[in-house]
């Protein structure tokens, strides 16, 4: 029962877009989910997983479904930020006259896939962060805008520590979601081995364009928020901080730095886009909840002994969140319910 | 614009259901407790007689009535309850952001589409039983006060007992004496004549004629002396007990009746000197002794003779002598003997100097040998070679060879020894000990156990799997094990 013509659109290009996207990608609904999210609210996604469990796969085939520039950059140990950003290079004209011309990196696209992000250098890794967050790069004293929408989806091997370069907070930070590729389940598996040894191949559909997405992007700003709701998203960043009065024991045992106001933008407007795709006009706390492992997992920085016992940082999220509901709505509520 | 009659109502509804809840709960609550109040004015029944059942209803209807006014008193906030109706109905916070969002002056298009969502899904609620019922712990318990007053509704008045406290003084004790015949209805007229009241412990023979309660003299019956009923009409007499007490603190005033503390807690010199030499001593021959603890235990000795001027001091020093030309078991007989000198020489000056404390003192004036009891309390004190007939072959004792050690169990019997005097330059003794085996733990298990981690230690130091600064330390744990 959708009242509004624009967030009836919203909702058929987001499911449109999305059975694209599962034409060719087996399971992974919640990664799927959230790489929509990120699109839709602005963001830039991180996803991390073992080898060939389908990122770049998923990435190149949202890609194709968007009516969209996009590029692939490799992440090596050797790659320069000018071969991201691009360099000034001299051009002769035909009357022999020598100038510099601007030679565009892979960076100007609207989607940049920058894969196996954490094997080059922190150098080149930094020359990400201006163009995802203002949304334009400076080379040789010149800013140049990169197109809009600009949407980068970064993937990193969890597994193969040796010869990587663990991203750097501020530049984890840039990135809305950080979405875990978990392995397939056994039915999942057996539809990857179908699809994928046989001969016909899917066809991928152009269902949204980069005008549509950037209203759709404005759209997403319009939802309004409860001030409970929105009170429920600013304790669950505060419950992250181990020097909060209030946080929980294992945010105050296991971790050394919590999210930053980053984080609980992450999840506003994540919920926002969530509820609308489920033709939602408002944000529910259960928005919230669905997306705060998305939110904050690579927001959060374990200490020593957080590292030593292997804490996963989903499990911090899961009892920061059960934390700042008992301390919000629930303590609100205690006699009505 | 939507409207949001419909809403409203909802939240109204939602009011209204919780109010009732609340009443219900704090109701159930205020008749507990009135319930309680109930249970007191029926147990005072003989005090307000008629009247309590009636203050009994009253209490339970009061506290009622009190608790549904609560109930129905307590303000809810709207947002609250917009909140409540929306887990209620399942409606994802939409009532809740709709009410919210309702009076913001600048608000969105979708704000619109929000309200009018929300009023349309409510029209189609049934809204009923939103508010679940929640019973408050005095309910589970409400039965018991209740239950109660009903007993003592039906049962005769209760007795109130005085609340006096006992008087602590004889004469406080005398005066209260005739109050308390006064109020024991079961007491007789000539007992409260003729009979003071005595302290708990001055019991004669007079007490035995006692009257029941039944009012029969029982002289022939003597058990009855020791009966509670005998005691029954006596209080404690704190008096005498407080004269007690000042006599236990006035024998502190008698120091030569206190425990020899000095003795007991502190060490002179000699004592850990032969502390030393009894652990190094015991269970080994003198091929196994550690050279250089003995050496360690000859150099104390030898300055211990100096500052005392005892004979120690020679004796260590050929002990040193013996020890340098590798005769160990020289070097023992005579660290053995310069103990013994400073046994003496330490006696002697706890003596001059009156530091023997009462309880040594008072064993040697009560024992008729006081010589033997000090070598007793030397050999509970550990010092070796203080008592002398107590071990085999240690001089003059009860019985010709000796005590029986303690590790023989008692089985002296079964022990003999005899000694040679060896010919040549050793001054000593060669000692032959007959008898049976002592039942002790075999230690061939320890030592082989040992032996393999001493391996495992060498060959974990040469392959640096030990940091080097703990490398000594690990070589001096093993070396001390080893030398055990």
């Amino acid at each position: 029962m959708v009242q509004d013509a624009r967030v009836q659109r919203f909702v058929s290009s987001y499911e449109a877009l999305r059975s694209e996207v599962r034409k060719v990608i087996v399971g992974h609904d919640d990664v799927i989910g959230s790489v929509l999210i990120g699109l839709f609210a602005g963001g830039h996604v991180l996803l991390e997983g073992a080898p060939g469990l389908g990122k770049t796969l998923l990435i190149r085939t949202l890609a194709e479904g968007l009516d969209l520039s996009f590029s692939r950059i490799q992440f090596t140990p050797d790659l320069m930020p000018a071969d991201i950003v691009g360099t000034n290079i001299i051009v002769e004209d035909a009357e022999g006259r020598k100038y510099f011309e601007f030679q565009h990196g892979p960076i100007f696209a609207h989607i940049l896939l920058a894969d196996e992000v954490n094997r080059a250098t922190p150098k080149t890794q930094s020359a990400l962060l201006e163009g995802m967050q203002e949304g334009s790069v400076t080379v040789g004293g010149a800013t140049r805008p990169l197109p809009a929408p600009f949407f980068v989806l970064a993937t990193q091997n969890p597994i193969e520590m040796e010869g990587t370069y663990p991203l750097p907070e501020a530049q984890l930070d840039r990135f809305l979601f950080k979405a875990r590729v978990r392995y397939p389940a056994i039915e999942e598996l057996n539809a990857i081995i179908d699809r994928t040894t046989q001969s016909s191949h899917a066809e991928i559909s152009r269902v949204i364009d980069g005008k549509a997405v950037l209203e759709f992007r404005e759209l997403v700003r319009e939802v309004p928020v409860a001030d409970h709701v929105r009170d429920l998203v600013s304790l669950i960043v505060m419950a992250t901080h181990p020097e909060w009065e209030r946080a929980p024991e294992e945010t105050r045992k296991f971790v050394r730095y919590g999210a930053s106001p980053r984080g609980a933008q992450a999840m506003v407007l994540g919920a926002k886009v969530r509820a609308l795709a489920e033709g939602r006009y408002n944000v529910s706390v259960d928005d919230i909840k669905a997306l705060a492992a998305s939110a904050l997992r690579h927001r959060i920085i374990l200490n020593f002994e957080g590292e030593a016992e292997g804490i996963d940082t989903d499990r911090i999220v899961g009892r920061v969140v059960e934390s700042a509901e008992q301390t919000s709505v629930r303590a609100k509520e205690v006699f009505l319910r | 614009m939507a409207d949001p009659v419909a809403l409203e109502r909802l939240v109204r509804q939602v009011a209204g259901e919780v109010r009732l809840r609340r009443a219900e709960y704090y109701g159930l609550r205020g008749m507990f407790y009135g319930a309680l109040a109930a249970v007191a004015f029926l147990a005072l029944k003989a005090a307000l007689g008629a009247a309590a059942p009636f203050l009994a209803v009253a209490a339970v209807l009061v506290g009622l009535a009190v608790g549904v006014g609560v109930g129905l008193g307590l303000a809810t906030p709207r947002g609250d309850l917009a909140r409540l109706a929306d887990r209620a109905c399942g409606l994802e916070d939409r009532v809740a952001t709709a009410l919210e969002w309702i009076g913001r002056p600048h608000r969105p298009p979708l704000v619109d589409a929000l309200i009018q969502d929300a009023a349309e899904r409510v029209e189609r609620l049934r809204v009923q039983g939103l508010v679940g019922r929640r019973s408050p712990r005095e309910a589970r318990l409400l039965p018991v006060p209740i239950l109660a007053a009903l007993v003592l509704a039906v049962m005769p008045a209760l007795t109130i007992p005085s609340g006096t406290l006992p008087g602590l003084s004889g004469a406080a004790e005398q005066q209260a004496e005739p109050e308390r015949a006064q109020s024991t209805p079961v007491a007789t007229e000539a007992q409260n004549k003729t009979e003071p009241v005595k302290p708990v412990g001055a019991i004669d023979e007079r007490d035995i004629v006692r009257t029941s309660g039944t009012g029969r003299s029982e002289a022939r019956d003597r058990p009855a002396l020791f009966k509670d009923t005998a005691l029954n009409g006596q209080r404690p007499d704190f008096n005498r007990f407080l004269q007690k007490g000042d006599d236990r603190l006035r024998l502190l005033d008698q120091t030569n009746k206190l425990p020899d503390l000095e003795s007991d807690y502190t060490r002179t010199e000699y004592k850990t000197v032969a502390r030393q030499a009894n652990e190094l001593a015991t269970g080994r021959k003198p091929e196994q002794m550690s050279e250089d603890k003995l050496k360690d235990v000859l150099e104390q000795l030898r300055k211990m003779g100096e500052k005392s001027g005892a004979e120690s001091e020679q004796l260590a020093e050929q002990g040193l002598r013996a020890l340098r030309e590798g005769q160990q078991e020289k070097a023992l007989d005579k660290m053995n003997h310069a103990l013994n000198a400073e046994r003496q020489s330490d006696d002697n000056r706890k003596g001059a100097l009156n530091l023997q404390g009462g309880r040594r003192g008072d064993t040697a004036r009560q024992s008729p040998d006081g010589g033997e009891s000090r070598q007793q309390a030397a050999v509970e004190q550990d010092e070796p070679g203080a008592a002398k007939g107590k071990l085999p072959g240690t001089g003059p004792g009860p019985q010709p060879k000796g005590d029986p050690t303690s590790r023989l169990n008692a089985q002296g019997v079964e022990t003999s020894l005899e000694g040679d005097r060896k010919d040549g330059a050793k001054d000593s003794l060669d000692l032959n000990m007959y008898g049976s085996a002592a039942s002790v733990p075999s230690r061939s298990q320890y030592v082989g156990a040992f032996e393999q981690y001493r391996k495992m230690m060498e060959d974990a130091i040469a392959r640096e799997q030990v940091p080097r600064d703990y490398q000594t330390q690990v070589k001096e744990y093993f070396r001390a094990l080893g030398e055990r």
